[in-house]
């Protein structure tokens, strides 16, 4: 008998720690993924109640109203083409864009996070309820610009934020659609309009990965800067062969650099040097690194849902993990978290979180919500950070980033050509930012089947930049 | 102090909780009574005190009982009947039919462990019986949600593995209090064997843990713990690579959102229910939790928390776990092996089939079909529920007439008067 109570108070403890761990199970998922719940599209009971409360509107960071609420409809702005260009960060009043602001900020937008006096006085006054006022960080003429001249009839998506503070002045998504008129061509274009390729598109990141995988280098490898590589064009592993941008060995055609050290060849943006950096760094330092950049996160941001980036975790052949380090095989980013990595090279090496929310004010005047800034990770050392800055600068200087060079102005960058599956065409991409005390604006490029990154993304954002800097930024 | 007035002080408590009780339920049905405007819900305001008064009150007159867990249990299944009320009256007035037939069976099965002295020819009753009932759904039986483990009867269905569970426990509990270690190893096999066979893989799950602990209580070994794990380990493997509708669920517990209007939509119109309860609720009557699929039988707790609130919701696993651990004190305090294996059993099954159902509703775990006790809908679950509660009961007037006769013979040294 003594045996058996002690056994059964045994039980007993036991029985007591599922409960506590049902109730800190609960406690902790909903505290941190919560809000994303609510702001689901599939939140019926939101929308039924989004009925009885005249919804807040939506500003930019200047105050131009994107959103507003007249006579029990949701309006937008008047201007078709401004409209369109914010149409992902902004959302629709039909959810169709997911995790945009009027499905993210829903909580604050139709009076969610009313304290119980505020709805009784509402009631009393017999009043309908109304939501609080969203500032959001975009600039809408900046994005009015980015939609005019990003190449028409492409699939893409445009990023740019402040490195220092983590405010994303835009997030683009092409192509777009206009909310006030969403028609079943735009429902049924297999291009999705609806998806927003900035913050949930994962692709595969090219040559802008070099910068990752230079980071892992100059962290791990000692001497790396001055040891010389000798490109001969074509890498044979195992039954994978590594070729850089312009070798077509059906025609006969192969680029070779020839002798170069890790800076020319990041400057030239050569696979065959970047491959061999990563056989030498290793499938388990490459990755340690790119997950101090945030790849494999689950990224919890608390005012913007970015799609995580994955850097695979199976154990991979040699021809794998070589292409890896030059941003083939396997990796996928969004271009938010590629220009969060921009960011953080631009930041001395300090990557912040992104923000999408300036501030949420009750139509009574009084502040609901502001956040401040916050450092998400520090991926890279100073040094480090300005070794790569140099590295980014050279690029744009005298390497495949030229044409983002902007006289008098300090551009760095990194292009990328990403190829799709082993079709013929890339990705183009470019990621850069500023080096200006003054203009601390990095951007991400991505244009879906575009060409190369150097021709075709590398001119959209000098035009971005000097805009940026035409208009007080 | 005579014993009457003894007896009358230790109740007090008991008596204004089981006052609250009532209250909190009348005012529940009378709000939807005056929102709907319909007779039937004046007369639940009425018969749904009038079964808990029965349940707690009347029972501890025929038999001394413990009456904290008597007005927790009223107070749950009470809550099951609001709340499917609340949302499909039908369902709500169904459930309180089957919470008025589980009490008199609750009344019943204490009886039953009260006064039976030789469980012997019964055990082996039970499990030729038991054997019996969880052939039929094999033989008879229709198949939902890719279990087949219902059978129906002259336009009743039920499902018999509910019912099973009361004889697996009373036949357990008394194999090991005879140290038949093999029969009982032979006969939950047996019973699991079945249960795999109907793919009911949940509650084979349930059954498979609360002969564990019960082994576990009779026999303290640790090679035994080590081998259970191993072995329960392996029957979740093998139900995994064997049965596609397990594999399935697993893929929508581990992420639910990657198919949120398909596959994974009960999952994530739960919790999104349970956020848009937050913590307050959003008042009864008041919800939309009825876009859960199976809300009022899998996901009765999710609605709970939408109408309720996360406070409330927190309230609630209390409860259980009260119930629970008054459970195990039942067992602490029994006399005999037997009785004693019996109530950690019976507190086992609740706290585990509490735990795999809340759990699959707030994505702990995967979901599992069982129900959740005392609260879900449906007339077998809800009888097999207060059932056990029942043999608790019976367990607990028996330690009570225990403690009487040590009195009795502390106070007369052992001679009658």
């Amino acid at each position: 008998m003594k045996h058996l109570q002690k056994n059964i108070r045994r039980i007993a403890i036991l029985l007591c720690a599922l409960f506590v761990l049902l109730a800190s199970y609960g406690a902790y998922s909903i505290s941190t993924y919560g809000n994303r719940w609510f702001a689901s599209s599939a939140n019926t009971f939101a929308r039924a109640k989004k009925k009885d409360v005249i919804a807040g509107s939506i500003l930019d960071r200047n105050g131009v109203v994107l959103a507003a609420s007249e006579n029990g409809s949701r309006v937008y702005q008047e201007d078709l083409a401004a409209r369109k260009a914010v149409v992902h960060a902004v959302g629709d009043s039909m959810n169709n864009v997911n995790n945009s602001a009027e499905s993210f900020f829903a909580t604050y937008l139709y009076g969610f996070e009313m304290s119980f006096l505020e709805r009784a006085g509402c009631a009393l006054k017999g009043e309908a309820r109304r939501g609080d006022t969203v500032q959001l960080t975009i600039d809408s003429r900046l994005a009015s610009y980015v939609a005019s001249i990003f190449p028409s009839g492409k699939a893409g998506a445009v990023v740019v934020m402040n490195y220092k503070t983590g405010e994303v002045l835009t997030e683009q998504s092409f192509p777009n659609f206009d909310p006030m008129n969403i028609t079943s061509a735009v429902r049924s274009d297999p291009q999705k309009p609806f998806f927003n390729r900035a913050i949930q598109g994962l692709y595969t990141p090219g040559s802008t990965f070099k910068i990752v995988t230079a980071a892992s280098a100059l962290e791990n490898l000692a001497d790396i800067e001055s040891l010389s590589f000798n490109c001969t064009g074509i890498l044979q592993l195992g039954e994978r062969m590594i070729t850089d941008a312009g070798t077509n060995l059906a025609e006969g055609k192969i680029t070779q650099h020839g002798d170069l050290n890790l800076k020319k060849a990041f400057q030239v943006s050569c696979n065959n040097t970047f491959a061999r950096v990563a056989l030498q760094l290793g499938d388990q330092r490459l990755r340690k690194t790119a997950e101090q950049f945030g790849f494999n996160d689950n990224f919890l941001f608390r005012d913007i849902v970015v799609e995580n980036s994955s850097y695979p975790t199976a154990n991979r052949n040699e021809g794998e993990i070589a292409w890896t380090g030059a941003g083939q095989s396997a990796l996928s980013v969004s271009p938010l978290h590629m220009c969060m990595i921009a960011s953080a090279v631009a930041n001395q090496g300090v990557m912040m979180e992104p923000r999408m929310l300036l501030a949420a004010t009750a139509h009574t005047g009084s502040q609901r919500a502001a956040f401040s800034t916050r450092v998400y990770k520090t991926p890279l050392t100073k040094e480090r950070a300005a070794v790569l800055k140099d590295y980014m600068r050279a690029v744009v200087t005298s390497g495949t980033g030229a044409a983002a060079q902007l006289s008098g102005i300090k551009v760095c960058g990194k292009t990328g050509s990403a190829e799709i599956d082993t079709q013929e065409n890339t990705n183009a991409w470019f990621v850069g930012f500023l080096d200006e005390e003054s203009s601390p604006y990095a951007l991400s490029i991505v244009v879906e089947d575009g060409g190369g990154g150097g021709s075709v993304a590398a001119p959209i954002a000098r035009q971005i930049l000097s805009w940026l800097l035409d208009h007080g930024y | 102090m005579s014993e009457k007035s003894l007896k009358r002080a230790r109740l007090e408590p008991g008596r204004a909780m089981l006052l609250a009780v009532m209250a909190f339920f009348f005012l529940g049905f009378f709000l939807l009574a005056m929102k709907d405007g319909k007779w039937e819900s004046f007369a639940l305001s009425l018969i749904v005190p009038a079964i808990i008064f029965v349940g707690t009150a009347g029972i501890s007159r025929l038999f001394p009982s413990d009456r904290l867990l008597l007005s927790l249990t009223n107070f749950l299944c009470a809550l099951g009947v609001l709340v499917l009320y609340r949302l499909s009256p039908q369902r709500g007035l169904a459930q309180a039919f089957n919470y008025g037939v589980g009490v008199g069976c609750m009344i019943l099965c204490t009886f039953l462990v009260r006064y039976i002295a030789h469980w012997k020819w019964l055990t082996g009753l039970m499990m030729l019986g038991s054997m019996g009932l969880l052939s039929l759904p094999l033989l008879i039986g229709s198949e939902t949600n890719g279990a087949k483990n219902w059978i129906s009867i002259a336009g009743y269905s039920m499902q018999p593995s509910e019912i099973v569970k009361l004889a697996l426990l009373l036949c357990v509990a008394y194999l090991l209090s005879q140290r038949k270690t093999v029969w009982t190893v032979l006969f939950s096999g047996a019973c699991l064997m079945l249960l795999m066979l109907q793919k009911d893989l949940g509650t084979a799950l349930l059954y498979f843990c609360v002969v564990f602990v019960m082994l576990y209580a009779a026999t303290g070994s640790l090679p035994l713990v080590i081998a259970g794990v191993i072995g329960g380990a392996g029957a979740a493997w093998a139900g995994y690579t064997l049965f596609a509708h397990v594999k399935r669920r697993v893929a929508i517990w581990l992420n639910p959102w990657a198919d949120m209007s398909g596959a994974g939509y009960q999952i994530v119109q739960s919790l999104i229910a349970i956020v848009n309860g937050s913590f307050w609720g959003v008042g009864l009557g008041l919800g939309n939790a009825s876009v859960i699929p199976e809300y009022y039988n899998d996901f009765i707790f999710s609605v709970i928390l939408h109408e309720f609130g996360m406070v409330f919701g927190l309230i609630v696993l209390c409860m259980y776990l009260f119930i629970i651990i008054r459970g195990v004190m039942i067992a602490q305090r029994s006399r005999t092996v037997f009785h004693s294996l019996l109530a950690i059993g019976c507190s086992a099954l609740i706290a585990l089939q509490t735990f795999v159902i809340i759990g699959g509703n707030i994505k702990l775990i995967p979901l599992t079909g069982v129900t959740l006790p005392f609260i879900s809908y449906g007339g077998t679950s809800m009888v097999a529920s207060l059932c056990v509660i029942g043999l608790l009961q019976g367990v607990a007037s028996r330690n009570a007439a225990g403690v009487t006769a040590d009195r009795e013979l502390a106070m007369y040294g052992g001679e009658q008067p």
